[in-house]
């Protein structure tokens, strides 16, 4: 029994020390290690469980040519950045991962990203000038690139057929403005009484609902130089001085938006529209009654009043996702190999294909729409032909100024008389947040 | 006068060191650890990723001092505390005696009690927040209503602290019963035999017998009560109107420290809902002394 005993606490002991060992590394020290991911694996952390299934798809012709295997693992979005943070921090990041425009700046800055310029100058797969723009630019800093776009998404309407049929109202098209998109919604929530309305967003559904009624007025929220902030410019003022409008004649109370989501009251049939982005589209077409659905473009403001939609009229924020590599990688190559596979033209096109998402390679999307048989989405792609892409707002704190602006804004979703009021506040706290970046 | 070892006792102390080495371990790396380096980063203005830490002093103290924020918190945090502790104690006393009792399925109904303390708090604040939901929830459909139980300023922190009370109500249940079980008969036969009533029992035998028992749930539920996050965390999203009457400090420590980046700052909040659970803590102990009654 005694020496049971013993080589029980031995053992014991012995994975203490381990642990121990594991905890000990990282302080100041820059990372030195790529986790688990040694030349015959690659460790790959992801967000979204929807993709999984195609990415591991495109990722294992790859493992058939390099023989190398791939891991992809889903986390939720929060657990992802706690987890990647933590990674960074202690000096264990995964392989390969995705990068968001909220953090890119931070993580580039304290040189966390594997340098892609080398690769991408000698790579006969990718050419930057064939990514859109905006996104590319997400993941410079200085001249250097830190990650390759590998997908993108726009904004598109969605309304429910079934209650624009009940209430003899117009479907929406093209041809609306945001003010026949009020009179519209105005016209369900009232015949609705109280049980059925016509639009709802909350205050954190800003790339997906009120950031573009703001640049289509010709308003924008940080500015070019990510300096300051465009809360407080005359022309977002009277975006949200109409937004105002929607939420106290369109919608349900913000009470009631946050505690179930605009998504949801849309898919219950509780509000007739809803602004959605393509990474969403899911969600839609699996619902129980997506047969009443239908995508149109998103209403444009006539700044001029010329009556058709101009440029900069109709707008959509757009975003990407990058796929980046860890500094400290112990395989920098393969992991290079394998952001070259998943972005090079042929495999952005077998994205679209599988309905994964959108390419982050012009003009890769187009089959896109035909994944989602039965329901016509091509409204997220019409949103670019016919619109225009403003990529969404991001300095290198974004989520800071984010947070802060939605929850000084639940104030005026309450009172739509203070928006104003709101929004100075929004713009003071932003430049005083830009100013210390 | 001081004694050299035997080689029998080194060895034996040795052994000693070397069982409680894991334990040990554990505590330093996983607990003091942690510690030293909070204060330690309550005291910087910390640079992302634990890099670029620079000493700031007390600015952070000031600054978390001086802002509505933390006392506005706090103010939360025992509004909470006020509904969780008194109401979980007393309903948890009665409950106690009463299946303390010899009765039919006395231990199913203990079973019931205790059962919201098996399951995982997330799924518990998740079940209860659709019993609040405004629009589908089962509250407002069985009273015809459309009160906003979480989101309505006014009644959000009570509707809160029922969750809490609910929660923990079990496990003080069983701490009660196993107090009440070290009472011994004698006393209530004998108050019997002299015609007490069952309620001048409770109060005159039960309730001083039963006081360390109590003075300990007390105790620890303050300090529970005071550490709130999960409960919270799960219940209330940052968009939800009440959010402001409700957060605790924890909460709004989690915020900075892991939504903003901001650990230093954060690591300020937690330091002085330390010193508070420390300095309530003292009070305790000493009323301890004054109202514990010790057989």
């Amino acid at each position: 029994m005694k020496r049971k005993c013993r080589v029980m606490a031995a053992g014991l002991a012995a994975m203490m020390a381990v642990s121990a060992a594991g905890c000990g590394s990282g302080g100041d020290a820059p990372a030195s290690q790529g986790g688990a991911g040694s030349a015959d694996a690659l460790e790959v952390k992801i967000w979204d469980s929807a993709q999984v299934d195609g990415l591991q798809q495109i990722a294992d012709e790859w493992t058939a040519q390099s023989g190398i295997k791939v891991n992809i693992q889903v986390l939720g979005w929060d657990e992802y950045w706690t987890l990647l943070e933590a990674g960074a921090t202690g000096g264990d990041m995964p392989d390969v991962f995705w990068m968001h425009s909220n953090v890119a700046q931070k993580y580039m800055e304290n040189d966390l990203l594997l340098k892609l310029d080398d690769y991408i100058s000698q790579s006969e797969d990718i050419d930057l000038a064939n990514y859109y723009e905006g996104i590319t630019g997400i993941y410079q800093l200085g001249d250097a690139q830190y990650a390759v776009p590998k997908d993108h998404d726009t904004v598109a309407l969605c309304y429910n057929k079934a209650i624009f049929d009940q209430y003899q109202v117009a479907y929406p098209d093209e041809t609306w403005t945001w003010e026949d998109f009020y009179e519209a919604a105005k016209a369900i929530t009232d015949a609705g009484q109280g049980s059925t309305y016509g639009y709802s967003i909350d205050v954190g559904n800003n790339q997906d609902g009120w950031w573009n009624i703001v640049y289509d007025y010709g308003g924008y929220v940080i500015s070019e130089d990510h300096k300051t902030s465009g809360m407080d410019d005359p022309k977002t003022l009277e975006a949200m001085e109409f937004l105002g409008k929607l939420i106290a004649d369109t919608m349900p109370a913000q009470s009631v938006i946050s505690e179930n989501g605009s998504g949801t009251l849309f898919t219950s049939g509780v509000t007739a529209m809803t602004t959605q982005g393509s990474w969403n589209i899911n969600t839609f077409y699996t619902s129980d009654n997506s047969e009443n659905f239908a995508w149109s473009v998103l209403p444009y403001y006539d700044q001029n009043g010329n009556g058709t939609a101009d440029p900069g009229e109709r707008c959509t924020i757009y975003n990407g996702l990058g796929w980046a590599a860890a500094a400290g990688t112990d395989a920098p190559d393969a992991a290079w190999s394998l952001i070259e596979w998943f972005c090079k033209e042929e495999n952005q096109v077998k994205q679209a294909d599988l309905g994964v998402t959108m390419a982050g390679f012009k003009g890769a999307s187009d089959s896109y729409p035909s994944a989602f048989e039965g329901m016509d989405i091509s409204a997220f792609l019409d949103m670019e032909s016919e619109g225009t892409l403003v990529v969404r707002p991001c300095s290198k704190y974004t989520t800071n100024w984010e947070t802060m602006m939605g929850e000084t804004l639940v104030g005026a979703w309450n009172d739509v008389s203070t928006m104003k009021d709101a929004c100075t506040k929004i713009a003071a706290e932003m430049n005083a947040q830009l100013a210390q970046e | 006068m001081k004694r050299k070892m035997t080689k029998a006792e080194k060895t034996e102390a040795l052994w000693g060191w070397f069982f409680i080495a894991p334990t040990m371990l554990g505590l330093l790396i996983l607990n003091f650890y942690p510690i030293v380096n909070t204060v330690w980063q309550s005291f910087c203005k910390t640079g992302d990723f634990g890099r670029g830490n620079t000493f700031v002093g007390l600015q952070n103290y000031i600054d978390v001092l001086s802002g509505s924020e933390f006392w506005v918190s706090l103010f939360n945090t025992f509004k909470y505390a006020v509904i969780e502790v008194p109401f979980s104690v007393c309903i948890a006393l009665v409950l106690a005696v009463f299946l303390n009792r010899k009765m039919a399925g006395r231990s199913i109904y203990r079973t019931i009690y205790f059962l919201p303390m098996v399951a995982a708090p997330a799924a518990v604040a998740m079940v209860w927040k659709w019993l609040y939901n405004q629009q589908y929830g089962l509250l407002n459909h069985l009273f015809g209503s459309s009160t906003g139980w979480i989101s309505d300023p006014k009644i959000a922190w009570i509707s809160i602290g029922i969750i809490g009370v609910w929660s923990i109500l079990g496990y003080n249940m069983v701490l009660m019963i196993g107090g009440l079980q070290e009472i011994p008969r004698d006393y209530h036969e004998a108050a019997d035999i002299d015609g007490a009533s069952p309620i001048r029992q409770f109060f005159s035998i039960t309730v001083p017998l039963l006081s360390p028992t109590i003075f300990f749930i007390v105790q620890t539920r303050i300090i529970g009560a005071l550490q709130q996050f999960d409960l919270i965390y799960m219940v209330m999203d940052t968009s939800n109107p009440a959010l402001s009457n409700v957060e605790t400090v924890v909460p709004v420590f989690y915020r900075y420290a892991f939504t903003y980046g901001n650990k230093g700052y954060g690591a300020t909040f937690v330091i002085l809902l330390l010193l508070i659970i420390l300095f309530l803590t003292v009070l305790l102990q000493k009323a301890e002394k004054k109202f514990v009654f010790y057989n």
